[in-house]
């Protein structure tokens, strides 16, 4: 390509001066990376224009300056105050630059170190929620087991022929107390249900009592806030009645009848 | 902060992007009129819309500096082209041309346009003093381009010539321009 000519058609003045295509100020650009006789003689022409434009300047009024300043100012504080804060800065450059470059590898070496311990953090976290997680799901099956358990035991006491419902209600000590017994005459095995039993003072305990040949059995001690569970109770073969009564905290030997809460008579009684 | 009070455009540069005030303040006071000049040849009629013009380049400059590309161009270049930009966008602002409406209304807006501009060369300063002495036809085709901010295609309708000659026209201009800028 003629450079010369390229010169000559006015590319520079238009480049220059703002009135060149996008295309044409691509080319220009390019073209000026690879002649440097083309560089030269654009800087000869922005040389005179601003010669020119100099020589012709029209001073501005002086508060333009102010306000320019007032709004340039409220930008520039921040970043001044920051600059000051750094060290020797136009003095001693490249001290200044070994500096930072001595903060960044210290910066990234602490970043390393943060990181890696943060992974092993997080990795002993997963771990430690991975185990919590374990315990969990063995403690939910061992739940899952025991609520099974007890809802097979209750089905095989309520659905069992050989069982009989013995429908304790209250006595005048208690009218409202109120409780069921599954008795399995072929088992001997004794379920307790409390239905409505007032709450004991912490010194003591209902007992249940089977009366056989009007003499009481003790048949275990319970506790009212066991509401609609099923308790088993201790077994007897024989019960013409069960009563329910209030003793000293782990039962008594005998019943104290006038604290009788409860009776029920059973079929043995007729 | 100490510092020089005279500056290469190099250190000049330097010290604008590292946002220095003092060179900031140096930069007005050496370039401020020259770029004043050319908002007032743009912004004819209006000194204190030439003035705000003023304010609102240097604010740029100041916040522009990074983008500042000196393989591209001198400084002075790069800030007379923003200056040039500015007035152009506040001479073609909807409130400014809602300013001009109680002037005549001309049947043809480039016309009109094209029309002003050969009777505005009258107390022509800067560059415009120059143009005054290229011929006519040249001289009109700057003035729109440079002055008002067309482009060579709005230049080409509004004058009714082809797009071609209206380049080469402006190019020669240009050209003759730079002679007598000497």
């Amino acid at each position: 390509m003629n450079v010369q000519e390229y010169i000559e058609s006015g590319i520079i003045e238009s480049y220059v001066m703002g009135l060149a295509s996008e295309p044409e100020k691509a080319e220009f650009e390019r073209l000026c990376t690879q002649y440097p006789e083309l560089v030269a003689a654009r800087r000869k022409f922005e040389e005179r224009l601003e010669g020119y434009a100099s020589q012709n300047a029209i001073p501005p009024p002086p508060e333009v300056k102010v306000k320019v300043l007032e709004a340039i100012g409220k930008s520039s504080n921040i970043i001044t105050m920051q600059n000051e804060q750094e060290p020797a800065r136009d003095a001693k450059e490249p001290a200044r630059s070994s500096l930072l470059l001595r903060f960044v590898a210290a910066a990234s070496v602490l970043l390393l170190i943060g990181m890696g311990y943060l992974y092993f953090q997080t990795k002993q976290e997963n771990k430690d929620l991975t185990d919590t997680n374990d315990r969990l799901k063995v403690s939910l099956d061992t739940t899952r087991n025991v609520l099974q358990r007890i809802a097979d035991e209750q089905k095989d006491v309520v659905s069992n022929p050989n069982v009989t419902v013995v429908n304790m209600v209250g006595t005048q000590v208690a009218p409202r107390s109120s409780a069921n017994i599954y008795w399995d005459s072929t088992s001997s095995n004794v379920y307790l249900v409390v239905k409505n039993m007032p709450k004991l003072p912490s010194n003591q305990q209902y007992q249940l009592w089977a009366l056989i040949d009007n003499k009481p059995k003790d048949l275990g001690v319970f506790d009212a806030t066991d509401d609609k569970v099923i308790l088993k109770m201790k077994n007897t073969q024989k019960a013409q009645a069960f009563a329910i009564t209030i003793e000293q905290k782990g039962g008594s030997p005998s019943p104290t009848l006038q604290k009788m809460q409860s009776l029920g008579k059973t079929l043995q009684s007729q | 902060m100490g510092g020089p009070t005279t500056y290469t455009e190099q250190e000049l540069v330097l010290a604008l992007k590292e946002r220095n005030n003092q060179a900031f303040g140096f930069l007005y006071d050496n370039y401020a009129g020259a770029l004043y000049s050319i908002i007032k040849q743009i912004i004819t009629d209006n000194s204190e819309l030439a003035n705000d013009v003023l304010q609102e380049v240097f604010i740029n400059i100041w916040r522009k500096i990074e983008t500042y590309d000196q393989t591209k161009g001198r400084l002075f270049t790069w800030m007379l082209n923003i200056a040039r930009n500015a007035s152009i966008d506040t001479l073609r602002s909807k409130s400014y041309q809602n300013s001009q409406k109680n002037q005549e209304l001309p049947d043809n807006v480039y016309k009109g346009v094209a029309n002003q501009t050969i009777l505005q060369n009258v107390d022509n300063i800067g560059l415009k003093k120059v143009l005054e002495k290229l011929r006519p036809e040249h001289r009109v085709l700057v003035e729109l381009a440079y002055f008002k901010g067309f482009t060579h295609e709005e230049i080409a309708e509004m004058m009714s010539i082809p797009l071609g000659t209206v380049k080469t026209r402006i190019r020669n201009a240009l050209l003759q321009l730079r002679e007598f800028l000497k």
